[in-house]
């Protein structure tokens, strides 16, 4: 593969990793914690776009190689997803009043009931979306780049879901009262903002970008109890990376840790080709750079960067 | 009604049978287990302007703190037009007629100054619009930056700033935690005159003031706090012209 052809790989797991990083951020900033269940609802939202693609398949016609059933399944997952995160909010999170940190240790318990669900309705198994998987768009494997109209639709999809986001975080009245309470909680009381209304709002969206981000991993990967719990670690670089607590800041590190993490072979065949001596240290760094590494290397640059700027990409943490 | 040679004889120890807008009677207060507030009654009658003074750590933010919900009062009443309202959240205290502009961090720093503004009036009916220009024209300070953000401010237009998020409202009593803090002596002034006209608008106001001269000098009765209590309250005359309470409390 060309530089291209990794860096166009890196443009679709960025996107997915964005969408996951955004809730994780939101939450954080909004409703003051780190919410280790983050991952297993991308997870959530993935299992219910995989029921509910089960149930209405093939429907109609097709864009971008896609059936439109499958984009009835995308809404599901959101929806579900969104669904789930508001009732554990509703249910666990408000009525239990504990401090963040109180939060954030029942946030990874909901985690294990979350999977514990899936796993107990679909086993521990992989498993894909039932939709032919499609050949790399024939104009683009000359340039080295094999990426298919899937991948497009899963990037497009993003960026009109982040774009969405922006509109509203920017031009309504409930992204308005968002930032505020970001900025600063008792002001927004103050103010007569009912904070806990825009809480609510704030999981709906949080975690409906994350039940997409979910079914576009089960799209570009596969299905897994486990899929959205393995990336939360990234996730998690990402969001530290672009300044904990900034929307937009997440959305900058979500994209750098995917492209980096999809760009790890493309570093380790740079540093193969480079006359690196003395040879012990060449095959070092080779080993180093291999795939298997491509999380441990994200994590890396994150901690490289935040030497540098120690409130992440985005400053101060202000969204 | 900042000239207090007007006001009736009785007026200073608030038993001239006006039914206050916003008392409190008898409040123990605190955060968590610690205890600040001892059994402290204060009361503001339509249309004054009432100071808080006392040395740092006193308890006077705590009192507009308990008075605006940010914290219960663990016994005794809160009281605004007669109804009990101690305890009420204050985002529903504001829908009551009452605004707060609180000591310190009362701007959103990352929002610009309209936005700023307009929380100000989330929980307004309409007519947001229209207050927000009013408020434009009266502090064209803030009118000059209406798209820059909050934090660009400097410590007197942020003050200005606070003041008008808590106006956008058009409440009935305004709670003012120290205005003047931070600000060179000028900008305070400015505040003050702010503080007046607002008054002068028919809101009644309790406000913490540092600069115990210039607090007193615009008010119409003030009290003295120490250690959670109430110590002395009087006409500003009566608290700079005592003894004990200039020796004790405004430095001499
Ligand atoms: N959030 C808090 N948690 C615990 N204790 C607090 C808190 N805020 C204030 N206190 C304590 O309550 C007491 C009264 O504080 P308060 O802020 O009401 O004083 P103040 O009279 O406004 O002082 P200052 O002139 O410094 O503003 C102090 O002893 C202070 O340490
Ligand atoms: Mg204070």
């Amino acid at each position: 593969m060309t530089v291209l052809g990794y860096l166009a790989n890196g443009l679709v797991f960025s996107s997915i990793i964005v969408l996951g990083s955004i809730g994780l951020s939101l939450v954080y900033s909004i409703a003051d914690f780190a919410n280790f269940a983050h991952g297993d609802t991308m997870t959530v939202g993935a299992y219910s776009a995989l029921v509910t693609f089960g149930a209405v398949g093939g429907l109609g016609g097709a864009v971008l190689g896609l059936p439109y059933g499958f984009f009835l399944a995308l809404v599901a997952g959101i929806a579900v997803a969104a669904v789930v995160a508001v009732g554990t909010e509703k249910l666990v999170y408000e009525p239990l009043d504990v401090d963040s940190i109180g939060l954030l240790i029942t946030s990874i318990g909901i985690a294990f009931i979350y999977r514990a669900v899936i796993q107990i309705r679909f086993g521990s198994d992989f498993t894909r979306f039932g939709i032919q998987p499609l050949r790399p768009i024939e104009a683009l494997v000359p340039y080295g780049v094999r990426v298919t109209l899937h991948d497009v639709a899963i990037v497009g999809s993003a960026v009109v879901l982040v774009g969405g986001l922006h509109v509203l975080l920017q031009y309504t009245d409930l992204g308005r009262k968002m930032r505020a309470m970001a900025d600063n909680p008792d002001l927004a009381r103050v103010s007569g903002i009912r904070t806990k209304r825009v809480k609510l709002w704030t999981w709906v969206i949080g975690a409906g970008l994350a039940g997409a981000g979910g079914v576009f991993l089960g799209l570009f990967n596969q299905l897994s109890p486990r899929m959205g719990f393995n990336l939360l670690l990234v996730i998690f670089a990402a969001v530290i990376l672009g300044g904990i607590g900034s929307v937009y800041g997440a959305m900058a590190g979500g994209f750098l840790i995917g492209m980096i993490n999809q760009l790890t072979p493309f570093f380790s065949n740079v540093v193969e080709a480079l006359p690196i001596w003395p040879g012990w240290l060449a095959a070092l760094l080779e080993s180093l750079i291999s795939i298997e590494y491509a999380n441990a290397i994200a994590f890396v640059i994150m901690v490289a960067v935040l030497l540098v700027r120690p409130n992440g990409i985005a400053g101060e943490g202000a969204t | 009604m900042s000239d207090d040679t007007t006001r009736p004889a009785g007026a200073a120890d608030g038993t001239d049978g006006v039914d206050p807008v916003l008392s409190l009677s008898n409040v123990d207060s605190g955060y968590g287990e610690v205890q600040v507030l001892d059994d402290l009654s204060i009361r503001l009658d339509p249309g004054e302007i009432v100071c808080l003074v006392g040395p740092n750590g006193a308890g006077k933010s705590t009192v507009l703190k308990t008075a605006f919900g940010m914290l219960t009062p663990w016994t005794g009443t809160v009281e605004y037009h007669g109804r009990d309202i101690g305890g009420m959240a204050p985002e529903e205290i504001v829908r009551e007629g009452i605004g707060y502009v609180p000591q310190t961090d009362n701007v959103f720093g990352s929002l610009t100054i309209d936005e700023n503004l307009r929380m100000g009036g989330v929980a307004r009916d309409g007519g947001l619009e229209d207050v927000i220009e009013t408020l434009y024209d009266r502090f064209p300070i803030i009118d000059r930056k209406r798209t820059a953000k909050a934090k660009t401010l400097s410590g007197g237009q942020r003050q200005v700033l606070a003041f008008a998020r808590a106006l956008v409202m058009e409440p009935d009593v305004l709670l003012i935690d120290e205005p003047s803090a931070g600000l060179a002596p000028n900008t305070a002034d400015d505040v003050f005159e702010d503080v007046q006209e607002v008054n002068d608008m028919d809101t009644a106001i309790l406000m913490v003031e540092q600069n115990v001269t210039k607090g007193l000098g615009i008010s119409d009765r003030g009290y003295v706090l120490d250690q959670g209590t109430v110590r002395f309250e009087g006409t500003p005359e009566e608290l700079l012209n005592d003894e004990e309470v200039s020796q004790l409390y405004l430095g001499g």
